[in-house]
């Protein structure tokens, strides 16, 4: 059996009479990708913040590696590396003695890891710099760089590509999704992006106003991805053209465009541009479309509405 | 317990930092020797003065200094945390708040340790350098000549100023104590130095008139006890009469009340900022 690293068990968070994380409960195994996905004051921060014990948990309670982070909290955090909103680091201290600082907190933490680690964020040329001086990105390079110092198990990252340039965010994801497949660590990592999602994870949580809507696997089975194939033509006789269809057994719908709208996928997309062209109708355009992540996200939480 | 001198060094690190540090050092340099200049060229010629006494005038009057620096630290320690964000990464670390609380505090306690002693020994230099080297003074550790100051008996200059370090130095701790727990309960470094300089300036000076009241409350005030110098000529206090283990024990309960206030509050917070 797959052990989970990360156990939410019923986690309830309360301030002042309003519930902001209301019964939430998910498994994260060993060494998964694990997208948590909301719009903005869905929860995400305050779900995170109660996973490495900044807040305390109303009810519920949270394990991880099978401690609790609640009573047992020095054994739960030892393997954990997180990033919490905003890489906020020593702007006075330079980018090393930052790393320096939160080595000493851990045993174990050798030289040489730390240059490791400074390599693998590419921030060997300014690492000897004030963090005043550094831009976001660089920050957030520097944030990644003290979350894996000590090889944590579980890491923990909110908003993680905030910041960073297209090729930031892509050396991230490649380097996360290396670090769970080379070396069993889960990643949790909490976004609005979701194209961002799409690419890195594994599965996706989606909360709203601190409720657990729905858990999915991103890589969908074929099946699922037909379902949600549709296929948009455009012509110049949308008449002549539904019956033509009709013909050949296939459903239509017209979208507000003026597009019929055909469930199926590209090789059905041919078929139907054939027998229209045959029937002599003009075919202006037609394009397969599959529903993105984000589209189901959307309509699912009804839109980015805040609250 | 070597991992946990690692927290006091991380402490430190940040406390000792460049440029404040220098800062504070040029200022509390910089206040003794001009002091003691002008002293030095008002006395030239006659040198009725020597290093002891300058020395421990310059404590009464210009000490202070230190004060207000130890209460910046220390109340920057914890706030600075909370204002900057960098808390969220020092809490997530395998260590109880308790413990890191405990590594602020120390550092805290040697950041006033070591603005004392610098006070100290630049004060003493100075002085021997102007009064003794220049000025000729022939001063001598024995000559008892501050003790008049403070109304002491026979104790030499050397063991007087010792005393009044100690007993400064107490003082300091309970200001530095003070600061550390308001900055915790309100996570605010301007609110945390302001409180802790009225109090310790006009609070501490206004309400030792409240001594004219024949009250017995009063004597169980703190601020009737943070100013420990008074019982620098001995264990009974000229001006009130009071005796320094009375002085002591009410600063014990307010420390050990003030210390247990602190740690809960930090030990329940959540840290959302
Ligand atoms: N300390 C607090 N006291 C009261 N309410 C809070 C507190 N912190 C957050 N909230 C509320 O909790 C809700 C969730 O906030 P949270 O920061 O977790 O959202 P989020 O999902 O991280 O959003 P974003 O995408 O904007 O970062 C919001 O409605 C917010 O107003
Ligand atoms: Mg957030």
């Amino acid at each position: 059996m797959q052990q989970s690293i990360v156990r939410m068990l019923d986690v309830t968070k309360r301030i002042g009479g309003r519930t902001l994380i209301d019964r939430l409960s998910l498994d994260v195994p060993n060494g998964e990708v694990f997208g948590f996905l909301g719009p903005n004051g869905a929860g995400k921060t305050t779900t995170i913040r109660m996973m490495v014990g900044l807040m305390s948990i109303t009810s519920g309670d949270i394990l991880i590696d099978g401690h609790s982070i609640a009573k047992d909290f020095e054994k739960a955090i030892r393997h954990v590396g997180a990033i919490v909103e905003n890489p906020e680091m020593y702007k006075y201290l330079t980018g090393y003695e930052n790393l320096i600082h939160f080595a000493r907190m851990i045993p174990g933490i050798t030289a040489h890891r730390v240059k490791e680690v400074v390599a693998l964020v590419g921030l060997e040329a300014r690492i000897h710099d004030k963090v005043k001086t550094y831009s976001l990105g660089m920050r957030q390079r520097l944030g990644v760089a003290q979350a894996i110092l000590h090889k944590p198990k579980l890491l923990i990252l909110d908003e993680p590509t905030n910041g960073l340039d297209p090729a930031g965010i892509r050396e991230l994801r490649d380097y996360l999704r290396r670090l769970a497949k080379n070396e069993g660590v889960a990643v949790f990592v909490s976004s609005h992006l979701l194209s961002e999602m799409e690419l890195m994870c594994d599965r996706v949580a989606i909360i709203q106003n601190g409720r657990l809507i729905d858990v999915r696997t991103v890589h969908q089975s074929k099946a699922a991805a037909e379902a949600n194939a549709k296929i948009l033509v455009e012509v110049d006789n949308r008449q002549g053209a539904a019956e033509v269809l009709a013909a050949m057994g296939q459903q239509t719908a017209e979208d507000a465009d003026g597009y019929i709208v055909i469930h199926g996928d590209k090789e059905r997309a041919a078929e139907i541009n054939a027998a229209l062209v045959n029937a002599g109708i003009k075919v202006y355009g037609i394009r397969a479309e599959v529903k993105s992540l984000e589209d189901q996200f959307l309509e699912m939480t009804g839109g980015e509405r805040i609250g | 317990m070597v991992d946990f001198l690692n927290l006091v060094r991380n402490e430190n690190m940040k406390m000792f930092r460049a440029p404040r540090l220098f800062v504070m050092l040029g200022i509390v340099i910089g206040l003794i020797f001009v002091v003691s200049i002008i002293w030095f060229s008002y006395d030239y010629g006659s040198l009725t003065s020597d290093m002891w006494e300058v020395t421990l005038v310059e404590t009464s009057v210009l000490f202070w200094v230190v004060t207000i620096f130890a209460v910046i630290a220390a109340s920057g320690t914890v706030a600075e945390e909370f204002s900057s964000g960098t808390i969220k990464l020092l809490l997530i670390r395998p260590w109880s708040r308790s413990k890191i609380l405990m590594s602020k505090y120390i550092a805290s306690l040697l950041f006033a340790l070591f603005m004392t002693l610098v006070f100290l020994l630049a004060a003493l230099l100075i002085n021997w350098i102007l009064f003794d080297l220049i000025g000729n003074a022939q001063s001598s550790a024995g000559s008892g000549f501050g003790s008049a100051l403070v109304g002491g008996g026979e104790e030499s200059d050397a063991a007087l100023i010792t005393r009044y370090y100690l007993l400064t130095f107490l003082n300091t701790v309970m200001t530095v104590t003070i600061s550390f727990m308001l900055s915790t309960i309100f996570r605010s470094n301007v609110l945390a130095i302001a409180m802790a300089l009225f109090i310790e300036i006009v609070l501490n000076n206004l309400l030792q008139l409240l001594q004219l009241f024949d009250k017995k409350w009063i004597d169980y005030l703190i601020f009737v006890h943070l100013n420990l110098t008074k019982y620098a000529g001995g264990n009974v206090s000229a001006t009130d009469g009071m005796t320094l283990g009375f002085s002591l024990s009410v600063l014990a309960v307010y420390y050990v009340v003030f210390i247990a206030l602190t740690w809960y509050i930090f030990n329940k917070r959540d840290v959302a900022s």
